[in-house]
């Protein structure tokens, strides 16, 4: 690591001498193994250990990134005295105070291979004694990455972020008939992280509601499904909603288009901000900075201390998410929005931890309110519009629920609806909380970073 | 001091391994950017990188080797060794195939291509960007990204090969009017790239009318074009990968058996040298090949490699990853053609020209359910002729409709195809490359926003 600490401050001190008039230098160490069990089968035990430095240069509004595992001065030289000017539009960055910063995130509980594999096998083994599980995949591994950002503003950041990952894959099937569950768990951490006894109650959980949605479900008609107005939906639901149809689209660069090739574009632009969302019930936040979260950080990838964004305050558009060229043109600071998935790409404006917040119902209060409609719990297939104004969150495993209290499940309910309509409708909100993983996807070369999105159970009343 | 592949795996046998595969990598690729009709930025990448597999006992192992030197192989190495006898044995695993093998090389690579830099990539940014603003677009945004790298492979079985390749993908999307599309151009030559075609091209398929209407929920017949029609359709060479059929895909269970037209052949290309996602060989040294998987409407085979192939009696088709078998391009023919897109447009009573989708997901890979989401211009087609484009959300330029479909019932229900093959590939695609026509697809279920 120190290596490649000195090799970042070369980096910033030759492009500051070099008349670059911001220099910023990421060096990344990091490692993991991980094992993939399929069928029974261990098809998969790999590990990686990869090392790189990337540096982003600022020269006349030209902005030129350069990323290398040749971890060598000759290299960094050359890629700063060989930079080529180029033609581009103009790029300027906020002004934000130096950051200095050691943060390290503890394991609790130390990781151990050997017990990882273990305990995979032992789950595959229990998954494989149910009959009605026809296919099953896993997937679980364990990676520390540890990073040093130095800036010509005089930032210098050190961080060590320990993490687990696993996903799991579930083909449920009786007769013709089957249904397919994903699920992911782990957190920033050590291996307290995987808990393995709590991920074999919700597979196994899960599998059996799958079978019962076969067993036991109905297909509604058409008429049938569009006479349905309320809808309680989980957190599962919720998180998804809330990362599709309003974090991607309050993300800065996507409202001044500079993803428009890539992850798409948004229906909120430089002149609608501050629109109404959702009705009053709606706040919606992203938080990086929640202990062990998937998508926990202190310091973004541009060295702004990361910190809590209202994304939608009651109702209201409140606050993009930035980075420092977007922090400028708003003319505002950065929140500390920048992310890049390793040192190789460069920091774009990306979503943590993404959540609605919480309401102070019981469950059973919200499908009283309900009376008459649809419980989602989980979905398998979703997707939304370039614009993210029409979304669909297929219902997995979705309930009728009649006269209050919640009934059959429903083969072929499908949650489809346009975002403003969605969030206007929520009229009840939950006590509980839940948040769950995700990888998101964004920009070219497609960067996935960790993330979870999340809420309480919600009721949308869409007859309202 | 960098060390060959052949020197990687010497290393490794001389620990005790019964096999060892060595892929070395060394490659430089620059992303430019495209936004609001200037170039962004550009991100240069320069990596020395290498994967090694090591097998003892049937169990079997995987790692890099970052920057290929003695340190960071021993490094490797010593993993390896310290995890391979925790593993369970994997009982169907056959071993690595037997070499050595000759390659062909007529791969394409261009020294042009190759020596790109910031000063070229801006040029050609600025060709299109120009070239589609000329031809009436408001706002132009994409990517250009230019790569050159080295493939080195040798085994402990005596499979030995290098290769270079240099390609070129330049994205648009261009906005016009309220509308957008997007076209893609992959090229291993310099010559092929045309920029200014791009702009114009792509700026003509955002303005095919200028007419706004709304459509209804219902069953339209689709006119997929190149794009749309290979980013679903290459998930067919995915899905033939035996490791999909074994862990539960839409090709599952279904060798010998009905799954398409009877005039769609659809092959995993390993080996055309012009085609972006091939390559001489596989990671493990086995020469590629075109494997045909559906001919005739019936699935004909799947994807392995040695020790798949072993397992279920039958040869490799060159698709060894280091792990399982994985595609190459997918390319698609109709026996049943016309000339071009206004003639399938002409067959149509009532239906939709899809130009572009995205966000496809599957609500069971088992059985092949999915939806998708129409990203940019989607014209609807009455009794013959194209009336307006889709506009259900009118304050945006999204088309706010969703098809829904069964990729086996998709695949049946293709009665034609355009004369207008072309290697593409989507955002959402990744490093996959596809060569597919348009296609007419009949009776599909459509959802709109209201």
């Amino acid at each position: 690591m120190a290596d490649g600490q000195a090799l970042a401050e070369y980096a910033v001190a030759l492009a500051e001498r070099r008349g670059f008039g911001y220099g910023e230098a990421y060096f990344e160490q990091s490692s993991g193994t991980g094992y993939a069990i399929e069928q029974g089968r261990l098809n998969s035990s790999s590990y990686f250990e990869k090392s790189g430095l990337r540096i982003r240069l600022l020269k006349e509004g030209r902005m030129y990134v350069f990323s290398t595992n040749i971890l060598e001065k000759d290299a960094i030289r050359n890629a700063i005295e060989g930079f080529r000017r180029f033609e581009s539009s103009r790029t300027q960055l906020s002004r934000e105070s130096p950051q200095k910063a050691k943060v390290a995130v503890k394991e609790r509980k130390k990781f151990d291979k050997e017990r990882l594999l273990k305990d995979l096998l032992s789950l595959d083994k229990t998954l494989a004694s149910k009959r009605y599980i026809k296919f099953r995949s896993l997937y679980a591994g364990f990676g520390k990455d540890s990073s040093f950002m130095t800036n010509s503003d005089g930032s210098s950041i050190l961080q060590e972020t320990p993490r687990v990952d696993s996903t799991f894959s579930i083909i449920v099937g009786k007769g013709k008939e089957t249904r397919q569950r994903m699920s992911q768990f782990g957190g920033v951490g050590g291996y307290e992280m995987l808990n393995i006894q709590r991920i074999e109650e919700q597979l196994l959980g899960d599998s059996k509601a799958m079978l019962d949605v076969i067993e036991k479900g109905v297909r509604l008609s058409d008429p049938e499904l569009r006479k349905i107005e309320n809808v309680l939906i989980s957190p599962e639901i919720a998180g998804i909603a809330v990362h599709e149809s309003v974090g991607h689209p309050n993300e800065a660069d996507r409202v001044f288009m500079r993803e428009a090739a890539q992850a798409g574009t948004s229906y909120v632009n430089p002149d609608n901000l501050g629109l109404s969302i959702g009705s009053e019930h709606v706040t919606i936040i992203d938080d990086p900075t929640i202990p062990n979260s998937f998508g926990f950080y202190r310091y973004d990838d541009e060295g702004v201390k990361a910190r809590a964004k209202q994304i939608v305050s009651r109702g209201k558009q409140n606050e993009l998410l930035n980075n420092r060229e977007y922090a400028k043109i708003l003319k505002t600071k950065s929140n500390g929005s920048a992310r890049s998935d390793s040192y190789s790409n460069e920091p774009i404006v990306r979503m943590s931890n993404t959540y609605l917040k919480k309401g102070s119902a019981s469950f059973e209060e919200l499908v009283g309110e309900a009376g008459n409609g649809v419980y989602i719990k989980n979905f398998m297939e979703w997707n939304i519009d370039d614009t993210r104004t029409f979304s669909r969150y297929q219902g997995n495993e979705a309930y009728m629920i009649k006269n209050g209290s919640v009934e059959k499940p429903i083969k072929n309910y499908r949650l489809e609806t346009k975002t403003l309509d969605f969030w206007h409708a929520v009229a009840l909100l939950g006590k509980d909380f839940e948040l769950s993983l995700g990888n998101c996807g964004k920009g070219e070369p497609m960067q996935g970073v960790p993330v979870t999105m999340g809420g309480p159970h919600a009721l949308l009343c869409f007859g309202r | 001091m960098a060390r060959s592949a052949e020197e990687i795996v010497k290393i490794a046998m001389g620990r005790g391994f019964d096999e060892a595969v060595a892929n070395v990598f060394t490659y430089r690729v620059s992303y430019l950017k495209i936004a609001n009709s200037a170039v962004d930025s550009i991100v240069t990448k320069l990596e020395n990188t290498a994967n090694l597999f090591v097998s003892g006992k049937k169990r079997v192992f995987f790692t890099n080797i970052d920057r290929v030197e003695d340190g960071n192989i021993a490094s490797a190495i010593k993993v390896a060794k310290e995890t391979i006898p925790m593993l369970k044995p994997k009982e169907d695993y056959n071993g690595i195939v037997e070499g050595p093998f000759s390659y062909e090389c007529k791969c394409i690579y261009q020294k042009k291509m190759a020596n790109f830099d910031n000063k070229m990539m801006s040029d050609i940014a600025y060709a299109a960007i120009n070239s589609a603003l000329e031809s009436g677009a408001d706002s132009i945004a994409g990517t250009l990204e230019m790569t050159d790298f080295t493939k080195e492979m040798a085994t402990s079985k005596d499979a030995a090969g290098t290769e270079k390749c240099a390609f070129a993908r330049l994205s648009l999307r261009v906005f016009r009017k309220g509308l957008s599309a997007q076209k893609v151009v992959a090229t291993k030559k310099i010559g092929e790239i045309k920029p200014e075609a791009l702009g114009r091209t792509t700026t003509e398929l955002a303005s095919l009318t200028n007419e706004k209407g709304k459509v209804s929920n219902g069953n339209y017949d689709i006119i997929y074009m190149q794009q749309p029609a290979g980013l679903l359709l290459a998930d067919v060479n995915d899905m033939a990968c035996i490791g999909s059929v074994e862990t539960g895909g839409f090709l599952t269970g279904k060798l010998h058996k009905e799954v398409a037209n009877k005039n769609i052949k659809i092959y995993d290309d390993g080996k055309s040298p012009e085609l972006i996602a091939t390559s001489d060989f596989d990671d493990e040294g086995y020469p590629t090949q075109k494997t045909t998987l559906i001919e005739g409407g019936k699935l004909r085979g799947y994807l392995h490699n040695h020790s798949t192939a072993v397992k279920y009696k039958t040869k490799s088709t060159g698709n060894a990853g280091l792990v399982l078998p994985e595609s190459n391009a997918f390319v698609m023919e109709h026996k049943k053609k016309a000339r071009d897109i206004d003639a399938l447009i002409r067959k149509i009573d009532r239906g939709i020209l899809v130009t572009n989708t995205w966000y496809t997901r599957y609500s069971d890979y088992l059985v092949g359910n999915f939806s998708t989401v129409p990203r940019d211009a989607a014209i609807y087609i009455e009794n013959g002729e194209p009336k307006f484009a889709i506009k259900q959300l009118g304050h945006t330029s999204g088309t706010g409709i969703r098809i829904s479909d069964n990729i086996i019932r998709m695949l049946k229900n293709t009665e034609c195809a355009a004369d207008d093959s072309m290697q593409t590939a989507s955002w959402d695609s990744g490093s996959n490359y596809y060569v597919t026509p348009s296609v007419l697809v009949r009776g599909v279920d459509v959802t709109v926003a209201h």
